[in-house]
C-alpha cells in the first residue's frame, strides 16, 4: 500500500462495536495510528486539538447517524475550517439511498461507504481516496 | 393479521437485508425457517435487538396513502452471541460484557438501513429509531396492543437466533 501506515486516522462511530471493526479492518489493512471518538460531538475538539498541537488527523472516517452531532455536520464542520478542505473524510451509513450520497458529496465528503461492509471494500475505498 | 402476502412483501426487504449483513460482517450465510404467529411478548433469546420504524404507504390514489409502523427485534440466545461477536471483533467471549452490548444493537441498525432502500421500492417510506437492547430471555418487549408479530427462526453457523417482525397501519 502506496499509504502511510502511520498516518493520523479518526474513526467516529457512536457504536462501540463498530469502531472495533472499523480499527480491525484499518490495522488488517497496516494502519498504525487510530484514534477513536464516540460521536461527531466528541470528534471535533480532538479535531482542532489536531491542529492547535501541529498534529492534525490526516484522515477521518465517520458515522452518518449519530445522537449529538452527525457525521454530515461533522463534514461540514471540517470543510469550513481552513486547512481542512481537503482532509480525506470517509463517510460511513448503514443507509443506500441514492439521496444520502448527493448529500453527502455535496458537503464535501471524499467517498461514501454503505454498512456492511468487508475489509476489501473498505480498503477499495481508501485507496481511491488517496489515489 | 395472519401471515398474508402483505405481510410477505413487507419482510422480504428484512430478509434480504439480514442475509446481507451476516455475510458481510458475521462471516455466516443464514437460513431463514418458517415463519409463525408469535402468542406472547416475551424475548425468545438472551440479548434481544429492538427497532421500531414507522412512515407512509405510498398507495394510488395518493389519497389512500396510509401511515404504518413496525418493529424489528433481532434476539440471540447467548451463545450465538458470542459466537457472532468473535466472527464480528475476532476476539473469543465467553460471558456478557460491556464490549459486546451494542453489537445486537449495530447488526439490528444495518439490516434496518439496508432494508430501508428496498422498502421504498416497495412505496413505503421510513423512519427510524436508535435501537433498544434488551438483556435476558424472557423479558417484556413492548409491541403495541392487538397487533400480530411474526417469528423467524434463522440457521446460522454461529447458532439459532430469532427475527420478529410487527406491522401495523393506523
Amino acid at each position: 500500500m502506496s499509504i502511510k501506515a502511520d498516518i493520523k486516522i479518526l474513526v467516529v462511530d457512536d457504536m462501540s462495536t463498530m469502531r472495533k471493526i472499523i480499527k480491525q479492518m484499518l490495522k488488517q489493512i497496516g494502519f498504525t495510528n487510530i484514534t477513536e471518538a464516540d460521536d461527531g460531538a466528541t470528534a471535533w475538539p480532538l479535531i482542532q486539538n489536531g491542529i492547535k498541537d501541529g498534529v492534525p488527523f490526516e484522515f477521518i472516517l465517520s458515522d452518518w447517524n449519530m445522537p449529538q452531532m452527525s457525521g454530515l455536520d461533522l463534514l461540514k464542520n471540517v470543510r469550513s475550517t481552513p486547512g481542512l478542505e481537503k482532509l480525506p473524510f470517509l463517510m460511513i451509513t448503514a443507509e443506500a439511498e441514492q439521496g444520502n450520497v448527493v448529500i453527502a458529496v455535496k458537503a464535501g465528503v471524499s467517498n461514501f461507504i454503505v454498512k456492511p461492509f468487508s475489509p476489501e471494500t473498505l480498503k477499495e475505498k481508501i485507496e481511491k481516496i488517496f489515489k | 393479521m395472519s401471515i398474508n402476502s402483505h405481510f410477505i412483501i413487507f419482510s422480504k426487504p428484512f430478509i434480504d437485508a439480514a442475509k446481507n449483513v451476516f455475510e458481510t460482517m458475521v462471516y455466516t450465510k443464514i437460513e431463514p425457517q418458517k415463519p409463525s404467529l408469535k402468542e406472547d411478548h416475551l424475548s425468545r433469546g438472551d440479548v434481544s435487538a429492538i427497532i421500531s420504524v414507522s412512515g407512509i404507504k405510498e398507495s394510488e390514489p395518493p389519497i389512500e396513502n396510509k401511515i404504518y409502523e413496525a418493529i424489528l427485534v433481532v434476539s440471540f440466545p447467548y451463545e450465538t452471541y458470542f459466537k457472532a461477536a468473535e466472527a464480528m471483533l475476532g476476539e473469543k467471549y465467553d460471558s456478557y460484557v460491556p464490549d459486546i452490548h451494542d453489537m445486537g444493537g449495530e447488526i439490528a441498525n444495518i439490516i434496518m438501513g439496508n432494508a430501508k432502500r428496498d422498502l421504498k421500492l416497495l412505496g413505503y417510506s421510513s423512519n427510524y429509531e436508535i435501537p433498544k437492547m434488551l438483556v435476558g430471555m424472557s423479558q417484556l418487549i413492548t409491541y403495541p396492543k392487538d397487533t400480530s408479530i411474526v417469528i423467524i427462526p434463522i440457521k446460522s453457523d454461529h447458532g439459532t437466533f430469532f427475527l420478529e417482525l410487527c406491522y401495523f397501519e393506523k
